[in-house]
């Protein structure tokens, strides 16, 4: 298999992963009490569910395959409408990899003092 | 001679798999957009309580309250055209792609949309 149409799967499969993944994201964060439907998203609320490492692991890879299938949305909108030329799409990928390595990084530190 | 169907179909609803195209390209910029802003106020999380209440504090009012409700809205749009997108890949036949589009945009968008946003709207908006 190419690495397009690798790409291409994977877009696909993320993406069928991620309807569950943020159903049970909006249920959790939104409608699961009282207190989160009037949008009292606070520490204290999330405390337990966040402290405990299933729930980690759960957000973490929500996280991963979220930024993975925006990025690589994104790096195809740049494919199509931006004119860069192979070497540009080479540079734009690089980059794109990097921010998304930062961004999970980033993401993944809002749990290191719980 | 009679002209084709598919053409009196076409001017009924004009252009709804290019809709359906520019939907998800400008819902999806917007939803990488919001998981950066996302990101960046749950990481106040690490900060300890203070940190994340306060990050938090920006957004308990109604003006952002109906955002999160648009939110809900961009996430549907985006998940049911993807959930459309899928289908068709996986090789439903051309004709049946516009009943398919307005199955999923009606029965699916239109009622998980009111069902999400109702109690969102009356509560954390009408009975603050």
């Amino acid at each position: 298999m190419s690495r397009n149409a690798f790409a291409w799967y994977m877009q696909r499969i993320t993406g069928a992963l991620l309807v569950p993944l943020l159903i049970a994201h909006f249920w959790v964060e939104h409608f699961m009490s009282k207190e989160l439907l009037r949008g009292d998203l606070t520490y204290t609320a999330i405390l337990a569910r966040i402290s405990n490492p299933a729930w980690q692991a759960i957000d973490i890879s929500f996280l991963l395959v979220a930024l993975y299938h925006g990025l690589n949305g994104f790096y195809n909108i740049l494919l199509d409408y931006g004119k860069i030329g192979r070497r540009g799409a080479n540079v734009a990928l690089t980059l794109i990899v990097a921010v998304g390595v930062a961004w999970a990084v980033w993401g993944v530190l809002a749990f290191h003092n719980l | 001679m009679t002209p084709p169907r598919i053409l009196f179909r076409t001017y009924v609803v004009p252009l709804v798999g290019m809709t359906a195209f520019w939907i998800q390209r400008v819902t999806g910029l917007l939803l990488l957009f919001y998981l950066l802003i996302h990101v960046e106020t749950v990481h106040h999380i690490s900060g300890g309580q203070a940190a994340f209440d306060g990050a938090m504090a920006t957004f308990h009012n109604p003006f952002f309250r109906l955002l999160e409700i648009g939110l809900l809205l961009v996430v549907i749009l985006h998940a049911l055209n993807g959930v459309r997108i899928i289908i068709i890949d996986a090789g439903v036949r051309s004709k049946h792609h516009r009943k398919l589009f307005w199955a999923l945009a009606v029965i699916g968008g239109l009622a998980i949309f009111i069902a999400g946003a109702l109690p969102m709207f009356l509560n954390s908006v009408v009975r603050r």
